[in-house]
Formats: structure tokens, C-alpha cells, sequence
């Protein structure tokens, strides 16, 4: 592999602990299922790394315990972690958890990202960034870096249920 | 209580609204969009105004989208920013009537955020992600000069507005500050920055006369800021025989998401503003309340929730004559643009 990959050698984390939870409600069709942290884990956990052949899941990027759903107010926020405080990564790893959900998630969700915080030495850059929409819109009429986004994406409807083969 | 009628809604554009700017005499609105046009409409007759129609498409000068439009003061023109690190200029032919890109002014890096004409016309101003403002001059033939490259903001510059009368500029950026830019002898110089924002500075106004701003934060708060002028009667400290721009008013608690667009009507003095919280708020100086003109205090006369559904509100301007002086319009990520009249009854 690249001897320039940001972090040559990240931790593994074992996905197989999050299983999701189905409730009775759910198989009931007459009960209308409301949009919470476990569907935006799924959403978003079999993203991948944009330097890394493993999801987002798989790095610790993404955990449930960090996503937070309002129904009432339609307000979701999403913490995630870099693997390591100086990942040049992080701004495309939070577009591209913006673009997954952009396409995915009702109009009436207002989503806030951020790094975790204390975990990236830029924390107040990268938030400012992903957050201000006409810098993710600018970012996605640049052809390249869509594709770069659409790259990782390409695993994000395993929704957990398969791994990427790692090598 | 005062409230929000909605006059009309216009539908046409294919990609989110960005900004829309009022024809300066006549009843014409237009629009800009992530769809990459611009949009021109009027109401169908003089007297029903709940009917809009779209009488012209300006299409494919851009390949990016256009994010800023403005009239130039004749309302002969138009000039139009884009992402796509250009500014068109658009001129009506009055044979055919048809509206054709006749320059394209180059020299930005990247996205353009804002375009503005000067209270004259004889100026332009663009601003954009790569932190620089220019100056423009408007010379005969559709030819521009670039007088003036003005790099001091540390961050994107977002929007640039014009004072109402004479040749100065202000800059707002997501360094969290706005500055005020003169000139001297063809010299263009930073003569203010405003600093009290805690985040971008998305959007700003100045009032009729000039000596007050009002800008619109990410930080969720609008804030008034008045000039005072050296050897004021306030006391007020200036620096190098600058005058010197300072908070008077903070309107926080309102707006709940970032705001992206205010909007200070000329002739009836409300301040509008608007935000990714859906809401469309009318501000009016509290002349009761208010004792002294250096802290004035403002009032939330109206609000309009959900204005454009679920959907972020990214741009509002009034009407800028008496004509209409009770309308204004907003633009929203659903790709609407909507009129509305201040109901005060």
C-alpha cells in the first residue's frame, strides 16, 4: 500500500456489536415507523473510508451512541471521530455523510455534523465548513470531488449488513 | 398585530433560489438559482397581483450556479455571480427585446458569492471564496476595468453591499467580520473592520441614509451597527481620521438557525431577515422604548413561520420604492420565490 496514506495503520473495530434493535412496531404496517438514530447508524455506517478499503463502522467513525434525532423539531446531529487528530480526511468524511443523508432523509431534517469534540485539531474549521451549505453545494458541482463522495458511497446500502472486503 | 400576507408564489426555477434583487422603478423581480438561470417576473396585470408570470429565462452564460444578481441603478442591466468564478453582465436589447450576456468579467479563483452595483452605476463589486473583494469601474461599451483587488478578509467573502449614496463599500465574510472599504485618489483601502460576530457574517444592509448597517449572522444574531465620524458628539473613539462603525443593537433569540439574508427597507425603515429555520421576521425600531439613539431598541413586529414549508429561506429584499413599499419578496431551497405583504392592522 501508499507509504502517503494519512493514517497507514488504523484500528479495526469490531462491527458485529451493534445489532439493530426491531421493535413489534416496526412489523406492523399500520404503525408509521418515525426516523431515528438507529436508521441514520444504518444509513451511514457502511460508508467508506476514503483512504481505507472499511467503512466507516469499521474505523469507529461513525458510532450509534453519537447520533441524535429530534422528530418533534426534525433536527439531527451527527458526531464522528478521525482516526487520528490531524486527518486531512475529515472535511470529506463529514460531505459525505452529508451527501448520503441529503439523498436519503425527508426535506424536513435539518442536519448538523461535527467532529467529535477533541478529536481533530481543526474541530472549529471542519465544523464550519461541513455546516455552511454554500460551501457543500459549491463542493458538489466540483465533478471530481463528487466522484471521490460517490466513491465512498458506493457501500453505503449495505447498511452494515456485509463488510467490505478488507485485504 | 401585524402579520405576513403571502401575495404570490412564483414557480420555475429547478435547483434551489439563492438571491432575488427588485428592478429599481419597475415591478420585476429577479431571481437566481442553482438551476444556473436567472429569472425575470412581473404580475400578470396591473391590478392582480396574485398572478406572476416569468417573461424571461437568461440562460446558459454560466456553467455553474449563479449565486448573487443585482439591477444596475438604471435597471438597464443586470449583473450575475457565479460558482463558476465569473460575473455576467446582461443588457436588454429594446429592438427585440431580449436579454443577451454581453461581458464576462474573469480574474476570481474560485465561486463567486455576491455581485453589487454602486448608488450611481459607475462602480461593480464581486467578492468570493478566494477571501479577495474587487472593484470594478464601468467604463463605456460594456468594457470594466478592475480598479482595485482588496485582499484583506482572511476567509471567503460572502456578500459585498454598497452604501445607498456615496462610493462605499462593505464586505461581510466567514472570517466573522464585515469591513468597510474607501478610496482615496484611486486607491481602495480598508478604512473599518467590524468585529462582534461570533460566526460568518452571511448578509448585510445599510439603512436609507447610509450610517447604519445591519448584518446577519451563522451566530443566529443581527446586529446594527452606526458610523460615528471623528471628533463625534458621542465621544466615540475613530482612528486615523476614519470613522469608526460600532454595535448599537443585538437582535438575538430570534432566529434559531443560521441567518442568511437581511434586508433594510429604504423608505419604511423595517429590517427583514431571514433563516434555515424556515422563518421570515420584520424588525421595527421601537421609537417608545428607544431614549437614546445610540441604543436603540428594536421589536420583532411579525413573524412568518415555515415560509417556504420545511425548507431553508436563503434570501429576502423589499420592494425599494413607495409603489409596493410594503412588499417584499423571499427565495427558499424548495426553489420558490415567494411576494409577501406587511399586513399592519
Amino acid at each position: 500500500m501508499s507509504q502517503n496514506l494519512i493514517n497507514a495503520n488504523p484500528t479495526i473495530y469490531n462491527t458485529k456489536t451493534f445489532v439493530r434493535k426491531e421493535t413489534e412496531a416496526e412489523f406492523d404496517d399500520d404503525i408509521e415507523d418515525s426516523i431515528d438514530s438507529q436508521e441514520i447508524f444504518d444509513l451511514i455506517r457502511s460508508i467508506s473510508d476514503p483512504e481505507h478499503p472499511l467503512t466507516l463502522e469499521q474505523l469507529n467513525v461513525t458510532q450509534f451512541e453519537h447520533i441524535e434525532v429530534d422528530n418533534q423539531i426534525n433536527k439531527i446531529l451527527i458526531e464522528f471521530t478521525p482516526t487520528i487528530p490531524h486527518c486531512s480526511m475529515a472535511t470529506l468524511i463529514g460531505l459525505c455523510i452529508r451527501v448520503r443523508l441529503l439523498r436519503s432523509l425527508p426535506d424536513r431534517f435539518k442536519v448538523d455534523i461535527r467532529v467529535r469534540k477533541g478529536t481533530h485539531q481543526s474541530e472549529g474549521a471542519v465544523n464550519k465548513q461541513l455546516n455552511d451549505k454554500e460551501r457543500v453545494a459549491a463542493a458538489l458541482e466540483n465533478n471530481h470531488l463528487l466522484e471521490v463522495v460517490n466513491q465512498c458511497l458506493a457501500t453505503a446500502s449495505l447498511r452494515g449488513a456485509q463488510q467490505v472486503p478488507s485485504n | 398585530m401585524p402579520h405576513l400576507e403571502l401575495v404570490a408564489t412564483l414557480e420555475g426555477h429547478q435547483d434551489r433560489v439563492w438571491q432575488a434583487s427588485w428592478h429599481p422603478t419597475k415591478t420585476i423581480l429577479a431571481t437566481c438559482s442553482g438551476d444556473k438561470t436567472v429569472r425575470l417576473w412581473t404580475p400578470i396585470s396591473h391590478d392582480n397581483f396574485e398572478q406572476w408570470q416569468c417573461i424571461e429565462t437568461l440562460e446558459g452564460a454560466h456553467k455553474r450556479t449563479i449565486r448573487s444578481v443585482d439591477w444596475s441603478p438604471s435597471g438597464n442591466e443586470l449583473a450575475t455571480a457565479s460558482f463558476d468564478a465569473t460575473t455576467g453582465i446582461w443588457e436588454n436589447d429594446p429592438r427585440d427585446n431580449d436579454w443577451e450576456c454581453v461581458a464576462t468579467l474573469e480574474g476570481h479563483e474560485n465561486e463567486i458569492k455576491s455581485v453589487a452595483w454602486s448608488s450611481t452605476g459607475a462602480l461593480l463589486a464581486t467578492c468570493s471564496r478566494d477571501k479577495s473583494v474587487w472593484i470594478w469601474e464601468v467604463e463605456s461599451d460594456n468594457d470594466f476595468e478592475c480598479l482595485s483587488v482588496l485582499q484583506e478578509h482572511t476567509q471567503d467573502v460572502k456578500m459585498v453591499a454598497w452604501h445607498p449614496k456615496s462610493e462605499i463599500l462593505a464586505s461581510a465574510s466567514y472570517d466573522d467580520t464585515i469591513k468597510i472599504w474607501k478610496e482615496d485618489e484611486d486607491d481602495w483601502y480598508c478604512a473599518d473592520t467590524l468585529e462582534g460576530h461570533t460566526s460568518t457574517v452571511w448578509s448585510l444592509d445599510f439603512n436609507e441614509e447610509g450610517d447604519q448597517i445591519v448584518s446577519a449572522s451563522d451566530d443566529q444574531t443581527l446586529r446594527i451597527w452606526k458610523m460615528y465620524k471623528p471628533d463625534n458628539d458621542q465621544g466615540v473613539m475613530t482612528h486615523n481620521g476614519e470613522a469608526t462603525w460600532k454595535t448599537i443593537c443585538t437582535l438575538s433569540g430570534f432566529h434559531d438557525r443560521c441567518i442568511y439574508s437581511v434586508s433594510w427597507s429604504k423608505v419604511n425603515g423595517y429590517i427583514a431577515s431571514v433563516s434555515g429555520d424556515n422563518s421570515i421576521r420584520i424588525f421595527e425600531k421601537d421609537t417608545e422604548a428607544t431614549v437614546n439613539e445610540d441604543e436603540p431598541t428594536y421589536k420583532n413586529i411579525a413573524t412568518k413561520k415555515d415560509a417556504h414549508g420545511v425548507y431553508d429561506i436563503n434570501g429576502v429584499s423589499w420592494f425599494p420604492t413607495k409603489l409596493h413599499q410594503d412588499w417584499l419578496s423571499t427565495v427558499g431551497d424548495d426553489g420558490l420565490v415567494r411576494i409577501w405583504r406587511v399586513v399592519l392592522d
